[in-house]
């Protein structure tokens, strides 16, 4: 288990960012539906694609873990769903 | 003996002023506390209120308006007006008395202030009747919101709000510190009266107002009327200080304004725009909110700014791109955090009130309307728990408002972002550009931590949803919830089985119809 890591999450299409607590050792894809988990199913609903994180501009390789993408805490972070032909 | 006619010794009489021959001008009048700042002290000799006005005619008058007041309090005393209020406007009512019953009581001391450190005579004597005033206020408020505890225990928070970390409390609290608690006599007339209450108490007492009568519920109208009423005079004490300011330091006259129109503005859009355009029966709606903020504060008050040199506040553009989806957003915020209020938030989303939306504001359904649908979607699958929260919404450092509303979804110039800055150490966020630049302009004296960052800090244990709403100070019996128990949502059962069937298409399990 890692530590945690409080980060200002964007999920695409939302009207707020969160708090949400993901942990440094997290990847992509962890991180994703942790966000993902306060957002999608509750004010948005779910879509049949995958998922990426957006961090300072770029989008982040799925391997990438917290600490490796260099997300820090309270940094900002972004999620959404790939657009159709994205990967 | 014949008397002296008013204008024979007004003069003397409310320019009453002493030469100090014991202490230093400075002992008496600290520059910290009276601010005069590049105005010269003979300049203050100019100061000439407006409404002129002696203590024995306004006793009188004071007097008149206590005993009306008070006579439509007792005559509806044992009507049934109030049980047969409706549930939206019960919480319009009760979100105001929350939030307005000390906030005047706030007031008493920015008065105070004016009244001892304020440096023309005349100012002073105008400020000692903005303090009773604002006694007045304080009083009438906890005295009217008190008879309803018995059916109501909401509306204790008349009292009890400003005693909290409830997180809308703390946002008013940052704003009403910046605005009354810490700033000098000057700045206090120029945020106070200039700005927060020739600007905005308009809509709070007149256009409320206007919605109470149509509601049914005279006791409120007939009360924020009276109010309103003190609020036109004391807040004229704000223009002669103005003028002087303008003449020998327009530059901070400009950034005084323009901060605290700003604030006021963000704060507005949470007290008053949801009354107006969701909690406010459809049927008793006079105007909706940006109707009412064009009229009366964005016209009426652009005037004023005109008549005095003042330009327009730099972000002007965005101020009024935000009358169309601030207080949407903030509402939406509101009912999806309602356990952390002390209102019944109602949902105003049934198919006649969107379709009174859409037509007020174009872009509503596009923004808003998905959210909604979301939630509708859940509320008759049965699923409550998904329209609750299990985290909070990051809070704005200037405004403590959720950062993403001063935006909406989708919108061209606003799109949901934080604008975020490092320094110190870490990383500050905030819901705008004009709340980024006042923070950065004014952090040495805002105090208020964001529920966040309390949050963050272990200030508030445990850290969990129930935690937080200890900490806020919401029991089981206060805390918000749906007004009408989620029956608006049943003529939308139709769209929802729509809905089911295309989330399970999404998920693969079925193909979509």
């Amino acid at each position: 288990m890692g530590n945690p890591v409080p980060i200002n999450a964007m999920f695409d299409g939302d009207f707020v960012t969160q708090l949400v607590l993901v942990e440094d050792t997290d990847t992509m894809p962890q991180v994703a539906e942790k966000v993902a988990y306060h957002v999608v199913g509750r004010r948005l609903p779910p879509r049949d694609a995958p998922m990426h994180v957006r961090y300072e501009g770029q989008r982040v390789p799925d391997d990438r873990t917290v600490t490796s993408a260099g997300i820090g805490p309270l940094h900002n972070v972004y999620v959404g769903y790939d657009a159709k032909g994205q990967s | 003996m014949s008397k002296l006619k008013r204008e024979e010794w007004y003069d003397i009489y409310r320019d009453v002023n002493w030469t100090p021959r014991y202490v230093d001008h400075e002992a008496i009048f600290p520059e910290w506390w009276s601010g005069t700042g590049k105005i010269p002290l003979e300049a203050w000799a100019e100061w000439d209120e407006p409404y002129k006005v002696s203590y024995s005619e306004y006793v009188v008058t004071q007097r008149e308006k206590e005993a009306s007041a008070f006579a439509v309090k007792s005559a509806l005393k044992r009507s049934t007006i109030f049980d047969k209020l409706d549930e939206g406007w019960k919480s319009v009512s009760k979100e105001h008395y929350g939030a307005t019953s000390l906030v005047e009581y706030m007031a008493v001391l920015a008065e105070l202030r004016m009244a001892r450190f304020g440096l023309a005579g005349a100012w002073r004597h105008m400020a000692t009747f903005g303090a009773l005033d604002e006694i007045r206020h304080a009083q009438l408020d906890l005295l009217f919101a008190h008879e309803f505890i018995p059916k109501d225990p909401q509306f204790d928070w008349a009292q009890k709000a400003y005693h909290t970390n409830e997180w809308g409390v703390v946002a008013a609290r940052a704003l009403f510190d910046g605005l009354m608690s810490n700033p000098s006599a000057v700045d206090t007339a120029i945020q106070l009266p200039f700005t927060f209450e020739t600007g905005f108490t308009n809509l709070q007492f007149v256009g409320l107002s206007a919605d109470a009568m149509e509601s049914g519920d005279y006791n409120f109208a007939n009360m924020i009327s009276s109010v309103q009423t003190d609020e036109a005079r004391h807040a004229q004490q704000g223009h002669p200080t103005m003028q002087l300011l303008m003449e020998h330091d327009p530059k901070r006259a400009q950034w005084l304004v323009d901060k605290t129109f700003w604030l006021s503005a963000r704060l507005f859009a949470i007290l008053t725009g949801p009354g107006m355009d969701y909690y406010t029966p459809l049927e008793h709606r006079k105007q909706s909110f940006k109707e009412f903020m064009e009229e009366w504060i964005v016209n009426q008050y652009a005037r004023t700014l005109k008549d005095f040199g003042l330009r327009e506040p730099w972000y002007w553009d965005e101020f009024m791109r935000g009358l169309e989806t601030w207080h949407h957003s903030l509402h939406l915020g509101v009912w999806f955090w309602r356990p952390t209020v002390w209102w019944k938030p109602q949902a105003g989303i049934s198919k006649a009130e969107r379709a009174w939306l859409n037509d007020k504001y174009p872009n509503w359904e596009q923004q808003f309307g998905p959210i909604w649908d979301q939630l509708i979607a859940n509320v008759n699958a049965g699923r409550i728990d998904k329209t609750l929260p299990e985290t909070l919404p990051w809070l704005c450092e200037t405004c403590n408002l959720p950062i993403g509303t001063a935006g909406a979804p989708g919108h061209a110039h606003h799109p949901v972002r934080a604008y975020s800055m490092n320094y110190g150490g870490r990383m500050h966020h905030f819901c705008s550009k004009p709340c980024r630049q006042i923070w950065w302009e004014d952090k040495d004296t805002l105090h208020q931590d964001t529920i966040i960052m309390r949050l963050l800090t272990g200030q508030i244990q445990p850290p969990t949803v129930p935690g937080i709403l200890g900490y806020m100070g919401l029991t089981p019996e206060v805390m918000g919830d749906d007004a009408y128990g989620y029956a608006w949502a049943k003529e939308y059962v139709t769209d929802t089985l729509r809905q089911v069937a295309k989330e399970a298409a999404a998920a693969g399990s079925v193909p979509a119809k």
